[in-house]
Order: structure tokens, then C-alpha cells, then sequence
């Protein structure tokens, strides 16, 4: 059985235009919409942008949202773009409870941040953007200004998140988990990434020059893409058209250096090789490729080096329309799906502007206006730290009969088969307990302090001191963690490397909003940017463990560490891994506690903060593991009805639950489980580790580990009066986040 | 010069956060890269941005740093002749 992914409705919004009828007109007419900075306050001046033309308030006006509404940039432009593909794809908000959104950003609201990161610190002015930073609650305002999605999650995989968001997408409708997905990615231009690729110097001052021997760096752009991922059935049932078919994917890591790419161009080679094998399709019927081609010295020759070694001498025609964009970071991958969907319907190669002369080594770009009737189309998209994605996006070619014509639309992976359990081979903590041992269980340590960091170990034994030197806390806690997992999993390596966390390097991504406020934007520490970025933890610890398997990273509030499980199960029942690696990790520094208190986030009633990082191995085979993962489930915003009937296929002898002295929340926690799990015995452990956003990693660590002793401390039980029972056969993690997002884990002894 | 050598040196060790060397294990005329102190190019750029903040030296091109970056020696004899603080 085959299963084309449907692509039934795009929309896009960058600095060649709002809407498709603006890009493909720019597209055609080789009309660039880089030029003088306008709309970002910033002293840089001297470097060239592909800003979206229209202001905040414009867009606002656009949208028709009011002034009083809570907004950012990148979801303003999210909402502009996601209008366009719903209304394409004909999806009324009545179909929403019925649909899926992933997106995929970095930035999330640090334009606002950065503008009042002072007053988050000393005042009270603004505290309500505290609440919008991160990149899970600019998805869910985008997201909202059209009525309530089934599920939404992010990916933030810096410049690939976008294509990341694709794929998870695919895989979903792969699986039979979902008809209908809305992915893609939105990232507007912030003084953060600006003063930050310039720390990297890799900011040209002139319009940039993809595949030219004097390129000289990128300019940066901004803007926003959806897809409409849809079954075959869905999409007949609804009576809508393919624009285009999503005929396969594939991510690798480069595991070479955090903001640099392997000369050989080893992660973009082994993503595009996998987008052809599982699409089975020869390179010579790749009619175009879209490059990533950033016009960094660095990234247009290891491109050049990956497609040259996939494709040897009969490359095919190539072009990057970044010059077009500027690059669009987060978005680029979902903006130039859209081009390449574009290029498809109307038989055209878009042109790689701004070239003149032939690199040492590299590739010849498209440079002149080409009219071609064209069937594939790679187009790249690679991310800082090696994430790389390739997309193959194809004509629609379901009624022409022949083997030939439809090569590459069929899926080597069938639809839903029964779910067999998985296993948790391992499971590692730094926190606020003991950390890499057990010894909570029996000597817990009890905090009266309402905010605490890790009890760190030596790192030594972990990480050569020359590469630990620029780590945050947090890097090192994953990397410890993560070795320790897969030593204690029996594998020699995993396939996969998949990581949630909520605020990535928070230490980092301060001291440089620090900086930015205080000195100014001038020479800032290209240290602090390049770890501020959410996929740093993921790249790294590929990096250091030599992974070049499926990578991805999540960041999406409470529910990071729970869609990165996500994931994981789900390639794994696919039959795309045998194993992954899931972390769960986020850092907490005092200042960022007290300005997460005082946007409401955390800290509230008697919860204790802390710190955590988690890492959990999974394998598809195992006669030595902690316990087995027998179901998984997540939910946006359900009803108690729709709670209900999923419970039911959650059925255990003890819940363990999320509540952590946030009396609002807890209240609500315990009235929701004595209605959906009566009779269960009630667990709690955040007591003990503190809240932090990955700390539903913690309780999927906690869980594992009682499960495999055998009992479950005393200390753990809601009511202490049930700790009687021992020999503990399941447990159930039951997490909601904000009364929004809810995970359902069971594991089983 | 040896007063600025010795000084560069607690400079390089700070920007670089070389957490267990002291000036005295930095020997001016090894090589700081590569094979030397086994430093890669964040670290030059880290280096940039302390030449700028100590000296007032703005470096455009990073490729610029591979000559000056050479040794600490190399490096104090540029700062001295191009410092503007």
C-alpha cells in the first residue's frame, strides 16, 4: 500500500511579497526584496536585509487583531502565512479540533525580549511579553487567531526547523495519526541574530552572492511559510486538489562543529541520500535542486562538496533565492518549499541572482531564466549544528499511469500496524537530587528554598576540558547525561538523537541580552550567540558521541520533553529507527527565575524550581530494560470528553502526576484524575525535583526507575496512607501543561 | 613588550575561559592554534572581539586573524603597532 503525502494548500509571506501571487511574481521578474534595513531599530545599518515590508502595526491592521492583543513579530508573519494556506487548502476553524500544527521557529518572541529585557529585570513595565519569549507560545499564538488545533508542537533546529516541522508532519500522516497537518515555520529578524551572525562574521555588507567566487557571507531575512500536509483520503473525502506530493525526506547530522559545516558535507549528503532512497528515486530525475546556499564561504562549498558526491558529474540545475529573501533562518525551509511548489506549477527554474563568477570547487548555479517542465525538486535546508534536512517535493503525477512517471511517490513505509511495546533501555538524571544515581529513592534530599540549581558532577570524565571550557551548565548535564544513557543501554550507538527542552541554554541567551543591553550592539562574545540557540544541546551531543542519525530538537513549553518522546515512538513504529536517544533538558539562572515569576510562568504558591536533565534510551528490542512504553499520547486542549475516551486506553494501577504546589494547578490535576483514573493510586515527584520545563523528562525517568526496582518509595505517594503496595506492574505519567497541552505515558514493568 | 605579553596572556586566558592555565603555562612563541593550545575558530573570533574591546583594533575579514593569531608574540607585536587604546 502506498501513501502519497498531499501538499493541498501553501502560504507564504517573506521580502519578495505577501501572499504567492506577490513571490511568484518577484520570482519570475528576478525581483529581490533585499535592501537597506527599514523596520528593525538597530545600529546596523551597513548590513543589507530581506525585512517583510510592512510593520508590526501594519500586519496588526492586516490581521485585523487589535492593539491590546499580546503579539510578536514572528506570529503576526506566522498568521499572514497560515491565513493563506487554510483558505487554499479550504480548512474552515470548524476543522480544526481535526487538524495538527507544527512549527518550527528559534527566535520565538525575542524581539520583544530584547527590547525589554531591562525592564523584565528591574521593573514591572511590559512583564506581559515575559510570557510570549518562548518558542512554544509563539506557535500557539499563531495558532490561535484561528480556532483550536488538535495538537500543536515546535521544532527549533535553527535554520532547518521549518523542514524539520515538514517531516514530523509527514510522518504523522505516514503513521495514520493524522489526516491533515499544518506545518512550516516563521522567524522574524531580531538585533539578537543580527549582533549574533555578526559576532560570527558571517554577514555580508553587500548584496549577498550564493556560489560566487566573492561571496562574503549571508544577509538575513525574515518571514513565514505553511504547508497543508494531507492523506490521499482526506484530500478525496474534502474534494481538494494536490498543489504538489511530498514524496520523501531525510535529516542527518553533520556531528562536526556547532556553527560550521564539515568540508566534505557529510550531514547535507547523507540527508539528500535518504531523501532518495525512501522516495527510491535515481539522482538523474532530480530536475532542480534549492539550495540551502547562505553564500557563507563555508556553507556553499560544503554544499557544493555533499551534492557533488551524490550526484558525481551530472548535477543537477541548482540555485539558491536567498538572494532573493536574505535568509530567512527558522522559515527557510517552509518559505522555499513554497518557492520549489511554485517552480513546479508554473515550469520555471528560479534564478540564482547576483552571480558572476564560478567558485573553486563548487557548483554553477542556475543564472539565467530557465522555462522547464519540471517533476522533483530537492530543496535544502540546514541548520546550525549540523541539523540537515532535504525535502523532495513532486508533481502530482497520481493519474498518469506508468511506473515511470510515478517513481518517487510511493512510501516504502505502510500505514498504522499494531502497536508492539517499546522499551526503556536506560534512564539518566542531573538534577536537584543526587545526580546519576538513584539515591532519591531512599535518601531523597528535601529543599525548603524555592528555587535550586543541579548538584553537578565532575564533567571531566565526560568532556576533554578544551571543548568543555565554552559549555553552559546545561551542555554539559546533556552530555553527561546522554553518555551515561547509551552506556547503560547496551548499544554501541542509537539512531536517532531527539531533545526537548523549553528555554535551551538560558545562561547563554542571558548574558548576551544582557550585553546587547548594557554595552550595546557592539562586539559581543559569538560564544553566548551560538549556544543561545535551542539545538545546541542536540548538535552537541551528537558531536560528541559521533552521531550522524536523525536529529531534532523541541521547544515547546511544558510539552518539550514529551514531543520529542513523540517523535521518537513514532519513527520507531514507523520502522524508520531501532532506537533513539530523548532528552528532556532545561537550565534555570536566578535572574531568569525571577522573571519567569514574574510573567507567571513558574514560582507561583509553594512550587520549588529547579533544574533538569534527563536522558532515556529506547530501543525496539531488548532482554535487559527498565520497562516497556506500551502507549503514548498528546493532546492540545481537550475537552474532559475527549480526555475520557483517551484514558481509557490508559488504564493503570498508578498515575504519576505533575503537581508541584502551584495550588491552581494542582487543584485542577487532582479533580481531572479523580474523574478520569478512579480507583488509581496517585503519584508526585516535583516535590522532590522541582518544576522546570522538562520536567514531565523527569517524571518519564522517575516512573522507569520504580518500575524497574520493583517498588515505589513512600515519599512519592499523593496520599501516604497507600503505600502499602508494592511490585508496582504500571504507571501511568500524566502531564498537562498551562491546562493546555497534555501527554499520556504509560509504562509497564 | 613583556609587560604587554604578560598581560595579552591573561587576556587570551579570560576571553578563552582557559579555566586551569595561568600565564606562565602559555609559552609566546608556540603556535595558538592547531597544534598549540589546540584552539578553533570561535576562539579567533573570540579574540577579535577582546582585541577590539582592550586595543580598539577592529578586524574586518576574519581570515585576517590566521597571521596575526599565529603566536602571543605575534600577536602582541600587531596590537602594539595598530592599538588605538
Amino acid at each position: 500500500m502506498t501513501k502519497p503525502i498531499l501538499i493541498t494548500g501553501t502560504g507564504v509571506v517573506s521580502a519578495i511579497g505577501c501572499g504567492k501571487e506577490q513571490t511568484l511574481d518577484a520570482l519570475l521578474n528576478n525581483r529581490t526584496g533585499v535592501g537597506p534595513l527599514v523596520y528593525l531599530k538597530t545600529e546596523h545599518k551597513e548590513f543589507p536585509v530581506g525585512e517583510v515590508k510592512m510593520s508590526d502595526y501594519e500586519m496588526r491592521k492586516y490581521l485585523n487583531i487589535n492593539n491590546d492583543t499580546i503579539t510578536t513579530r514572528t506570529a503576526l508573519m506566522g498568521m499572514i502565512a497560515l491565513d493563506e494556506a487554510l483558505k487554499e487548502a479550504k480548512i474552515t476553524s470548524e476543522m480544526l479540533p481535526n487538524v495538527g500544527f507544527i512549527s518550527g521557529t528559534t527566535v520565538g518572541g525575542m524581539d520583544m525580549s530584547e527590547q525589554f529585557y531591562l525592564d523584565y529585570v528591574n521593573n514591572d513595565n511590559h512583564k506581559e511579553y515575559i510570557a510570549v519569549h518562548d518558542c512554544g507560545s509563539c506557535s500557539e499564538m499563531t495558532a490561535k487567531h484561528f480556532g483550536k488545533f488538535a495538537f500543536i508542537t515546535t521544532l527549533s533546529t535553527a535554520c532547518s526547523s521549518a523542514a524539520n516541522a515538514i517531516i514530523l508532519g509527514a510522518n504523522m500522516i505516514r503513521r495514520g495519526e493524522a489526516d491533515i497537518v499544518v506545518v512550516g515555520g516563521s522567524e522574524c529578524i531580531t538585533k539578537f541574530h543580527l549582533n549574533g551572525f555578526n559576532s560570527l562574521m558571517i554577514l555580508d555588507t553587500q548584496w549577498c552572492r550564493p556560489f560566487d567566487a566573492t561571496r562574503a557571507g549571508l544577509n538575513l531575512g525574515e518571514g513565514a511559510a505553511y504547508l497543508v500536509l494531507e492523506s490521499e483520503e482526506s484530500a478525496k473525502k474534502r474534494g481538494v486538489k494536490a498543489q504538489a506530493i511530498l514524496s520523501s525526506y531525510g535529516n542527518a547530522c553533520d556531528a562536526f562543529h556547532q556553527t560550521a559545516s564539515s568540508p566534505d558535507g557529510e550531514g547535507a549528503f547523507r540527508a539528500m541520500k535518504e531523501a532518495l532512497e525512501l522516495a527510491d528515486i535515481q539522482p538523474d530525475k532530480i530536475d532542480y535542486i534549492n539550495a540551502h546556499g547562505t553564500g557563507t564561504p563555508n556553507n556553499d562549498l560544503s554544499e557544493s562538496q555533499a551534492v557533488k558526491r551524490l550526484f558525481g558529474d551530472n548535477v543537477p540545475p541548482m540555485s539558491s533565492t536567498k538572494q532573493f529573501t536574505g535568509h530567512t533562518t527558522s522559515a527557510s525551509g517552509s518559505i522555499e518549499a513554497v518557492f520549489c511548489i511554485l517552480a513546479l506549477q508554473n515550469g520555471f527554474l528560479p534564478v540564482n541572482l547576483n552571480w558572476s563568477q564560478p567558485m573553486d570547487d563548487g557548483i554553477v548555479p542556475v543564472h539565467q531564466a530557465v522555462k522547464k517542465e519540471l517533476k522533483h525538486i530537492l530543496c535544502n535546508a540546514f541548520g546550525f549544528g549540523g541539523n540537515d534536512s532535504s525535502l523532495l517535493i513532486s508533481k502530482d503525477m497520481r493519474h498518469e499511469t506508468t511506473r515511470h512517471e510515478t517513481e518517487g511517490q510511493e512510501s516504502h513505509v505502510t500505514g498504522p500496524e499494531v502497536s508492539r511495546p517499546l522499551f526503556v533501555l536506560s534512564a539518566k538524571q542531573i538534577s536537584v537530587q543526587q545526580p546519576l544515581s538513584e539515591d532519591w529513592m531512599t535518601q531523597p534530599i528535601e529543599y525548603q528554598t524555592p528555587f535550586n540549581r543541579s548538584i553537578d558532577p565532575s564533567f571531566k570524565e565526560y568532556i576533554p576540558p578544551i571543548e568543555a571550557r565554552r559549555m553552559g551548565k546545561i551542555l554539559k548535564r546533556a552530555i553527561a547525561t546522554s553518555k551515561e544513557a547509551i552506556k547503560a543501554s547496551g548499544l554501541e550507538s542509537v539512531d536517532a538523537i531527539i531533545t526537548g527542552t523549553g528555554y535551551g541554554c538560558i545562561e547563554n541567551t542571558e548574558f548576551f541580552l544582557e550585553s546587547l543591553s548594557k554595552e550595546g550592539e557592539q562586539m559581543l562574545s559569538p560564544t553566548y550567540f551560538m549556544q543561545s540557540t535551542h539545538n545546541t544541546i542536540s548538535s552537541l551531543v551528537a558531536i560528541q558521541t559521533k552521531n550522524h542519525g536523525y536529529n531534532v530538537t523541541y521547544a515547546h513549553k511544558g510539552i518539550s520533553f514529551d514531543s520529542a518522546l513523540q517523535d521518537a515512538v513514532l519513527q520507531m513504529r514507523l520502522g524508520k529507527i531501532n532506537s533513539a536517544l530523548v532528552g528532556g533538558h532545561d537550565e534555570l539562572t536566578p535572574t531568569f527565575y525571577q522573571i519567569l515569576k514574574k510573567g507567571g510562568m513558574m514560582g507561583l504558591d509553594d512550587e520549588m524550581c529547579g533544574e533538569s536533565a534527563v536522558s532515556v534510551v529506547l530501543g525496539s528490542k531488548s532482554d535487559n530494560y527498565l520497562c516497556k512504553l506500551v502507549n503514548f499520547k498528546m493532546l492540545h486542549k481537550p475537552t474532559m470528553e475527549q480526555l475520557k475516551a483517551v484514558a481509557a486506553d490508559f488504564k493503570a494501577d498508578h498515575i504519576l502526576t505533575g503537581i508541584s504546589g502551584n495550588h491552581k494547578s494542582d487543584v485542577a490535576y487532582l479533580e481531572e484524575c479523580k474523574e478520569l483514573f478512579s480507583g488509581a493510586k496517585l503519584l508526585k515527584y516535583k516535590h522532590l525535583f522541582g518544576e522546570s520545563f522538562t520536567s514531565s523528562g523527569i517524571g518519564f525517568y522517575v516512573a522507569a526507575q520504580c518500575l524497574k526496582a520493583g517498588r515505589i518509595p513512600a515519599h512519592l505517594f499523593v496520599n501516604p496512607q497507600e503505600t502499602i503496595d508494592n511490585k508496582p506492574s504500571n504507571i501511568l505519567i500524566f502531564n498537562h501543561s498551562d491546562g493546555d497541552n497534555y501527554s499520556l505515558t504509560l509504562l509497564e514493568a | 613588550m613583556d609587560e604587554l605579553i604578560y598581560t595579552l596572556k591573561q587576556q587570551i586566558i579570560e576571553a578563552l575561559n582557559l579555566e586551569d592555565m595561568k600565564p606562565e603555562d602559555i609559552d609566546e612563541n608556540a603556535t595558538l592554534f592547531g597544534e598549540g593550545l589546540g584552539l578553533d575558530s570561535i576562539d579567533a573570533l573570540e579574540l577579535i572581539v577582546m582585541m577590539e574591546k582592550n586595543y580598539g583594533i577592529k578586524l574586518q575579514d576574519p581570515t585576517q586573524g590566521k597571521e596575526i593569531f599565529k603566536s602571543v608574540a605575534v600577536m602582541a607585536d600587531f596590537i602594539a603597532k595598530n592599538r588605538t587604546k
